[in-house]
């Protein structure tokens, strides 16, 4: 974990309310897949903006966020040469067994980017599903990223693109066919990530997902950011997280 | 290099500069990024005698120049504080100050109690509902701020007590008064103001908890003036805080009457706030021929006079 000084390299619009920047930082980051980076855009906003890495490359990363409030708005008009202070990698990221030979990813919204850097990591290594919801087509994004995984299902709530479906629904119907992998790795909104913990748990599937939630300190000081768990404690999602066995996490 | 050490009750800080409450849990997490035994204190996050689970989330909220949040005290409580986390924090060679909070007058003697002679101060939130006032705060009326006081000194003979203001109320001077009556040994403020942002999306507060406590840069006018007001009322130590970021900040406090600070939402903008802090005051008191920090302290002269 590290405070880095990063140069704007590229920051620029992917799909409808999304945009990509990439930051060439002084060194090359050690990265795990799933972590984050918490983003200081400056000015009067006190808090800093925790978003998933999606890409690293030598020493440029890259993170997609939505265009929300006014942080991510004063995000998204950095220019190229803009330097801003990145404090990252924070949280725990996502970990697939030896043993975990098949990966299913399912992602919905803005969860898809830090499956994009599981897909990365992995590629290659493991026989990768991706099963991939998007509002509707113009908010398609990653495709290019997706489609170096074994398998690639990108569906739209509204049929715009792919099949009229969720991420969950493709997921589940292509288990139906049998298609089961050996872990399933997700992040999307927390509906989503409900139904899909109700899919892999009757059919007793190890399954991580990412949670995202509002933070303060993002290396689990202030103890903002909590989550439920099913043993009645509560958990940090910055530190002890962002990913969580789905099991012992309450959605 | 100038001096910076302070003392405060007795208690010899190596810089004025504290990590505030509630922003900097215990100090294990700010350790891994710097050796947090350099800062002049570390106030833990609040204490209560048995573990919390805190409030709802979403927690926090951001506005214009200030953060809110409603945590709700989340802690593991005071025993496991003491069997798990106290010897590593002393051991960083920080002043441990423990950051206590109850519902009662009988919680704030009994976590006074069992701290006593543990740590090397103990600050009172009295910022809580107190479940026999039907819940209005501790720290609202002069009254109850003595009684409190009075009652946590009881369970604290041996260690220095600080008590933390409450900003929400009709007069800081005499609160401030009340909590020396009380036996305070030093008096901190501002806490957090009490205010609230709405989601206008959905027509909700974004704080699942309504209201939060307001803190950051924005605030920093406002404690500058109370820090004034309370030090002009009370022979006891004051620590500053409210929106600290910087050393010259710092330096605002120190002035207006206060003998330390502490630093809290700068060290979610920047984990490094603190450790700059210290730096930019060094630098500032050698450009300024101050030799020691605490000469600072009280020197304001307002205009006119």
């Amino acid at each position: 974990m590290k405070d880095y000084i990063a140069t704007v390299v590229k920051n620029e619009r992917i799909a409808e309310n999304i945009h990509a920047v990439t930051f060439a930082l002084e060194e090359k980051p050690r990265v795990r897949c799933g972590q984050f980076g918490d983003i200081f855009v400056g000015g009067t906003h006190l808090l800093r903006r925790p978003i998933a890495v999606c890409k690293v490359d030598g020493k440029e990363v890259t993170f997609c966020y939505q265009i929300k409030g006014e942080g991510t708005q004063k995000l998204k008009e950095m220019g190229t040469g803009t330097k801003l202070k990145v404090l990252m990698p924070l949280g725990n990221g996502f970990f697939v067994e030896e043993t975990e030979k098949k990966v299913a990813l399912v992602g919905g919204g803005v969860g898809v980017f830090p499956l994009i850097s599981v897909l990365r990591q992995y590629a290659g290594e493991k026989e990768i599903s991706a099963y991939i919801g998007y509002r509707n087509a113009g908010a398609v994004c990653g495709v290019d990223e997706f489609e170096k995984a074994d398998k690639f299902v990108a569906v739209t709530d509204d049929g715009s693109y792919g099949e009229k479906m969720n991420a969950v629904q493709a997921f589940a119907k292509d288990l139906e066919k049998g298609n089961r992998p050996d872990v399933v790795l997700a992040c999307g909104p927390t509906p989503m990530l409900r139904a899909l913990k109700a899919v892999t748990e009757k059919e007793n599937l190890p399954c991580f997902v990412s949670l995202e939630e509002r933070m303060g300190c993002g290396i689990g000081a202030c103890l903002v950011c909590v989550c439920d768990l099913t043993n009645g404690r509560k958990a940090r999602v910055c530190k002890d997280g962002p990913v969580f066995n789905a099991n012992e996490v309450t959605l | 290099m100038a001096n910076l050490s302070v003392n405060i009750c007795g208690v010899q800080l190596k810089n004025p500069v504290i990590a505030a409450s509630g922003t900097f849990g215990f100090g294990r997490e700010f350790n891994e990024l710097y050796d947090i035994g350099t800062l002049g204190g570390v106030s833990t996050k609040g204490l209560t005698l048995e573990p919390r689970l805190g409030n709802p989330v979403p927690r926090i909220a951001e506005s214009r120049g200030v953060i809110l949040n409603a945590v709700g005290l989340q802690n593991p409580g005071v025993e496991h504080f003491i069997e798990y986390d106290l010897e590593w924090l002393k051991n960083t060679g920080t002043c441990v100050i423990a950051n206590v909070a109850g519902k009662t007058l009988d919680d704030y003697y009994g976590i006074c109690a069992k701290l006593d002679g543990k740590v090397d101060m103990i600050e009172l939130n009295i910022s809580c509902p107190n479940v026999k006032s039907g819940g209005m705060a501790f720290g609202i009326k002069p009254e109850t701020v003595e009684e409190v006081s009075r009652v946590a000194k009881n369970g604290a003979k041996n260690t220095p007590l600080i008590v933390k203001l409450s900003p929400n109320v009709e007069s800081i001077a005499e609160n401030a008064k009340a909590a020396e009556r009380g036996g305070a040994d030093a008096i901190s403020l501002i806490n957090t103001l009490t205010g609230m942002a709405i989601d206008i999306e959905r027509r909700r507060p974004i704080i699942a908890n309504n209201t939060g406590g307001v803190s950051g840069a924005g605030v920093k006018p406002i404690a500058v003036r109370m820090t004034y007001e309370a030090s002009q009322a009370v022979k006891i130590p004051v620590i500053g805080m409210g929106g600290i970021t910087c050393a010259e900040d710092a330096i605002e406090f120190l002035m207006a009457g206060a003998t330390a600070v502490q630093v809290g939402t700068a060290n979610f903008t920047d984990p490094f706030a603190m450790p700059n802090i210290i730096a930019g005051l060094n630098a500032w008191c050698d450009r300024h021929g101050v030799r020691n920090i605490s000469e600072l302290t009280g020197t304001l002269v307002l205009n006119g006079k």
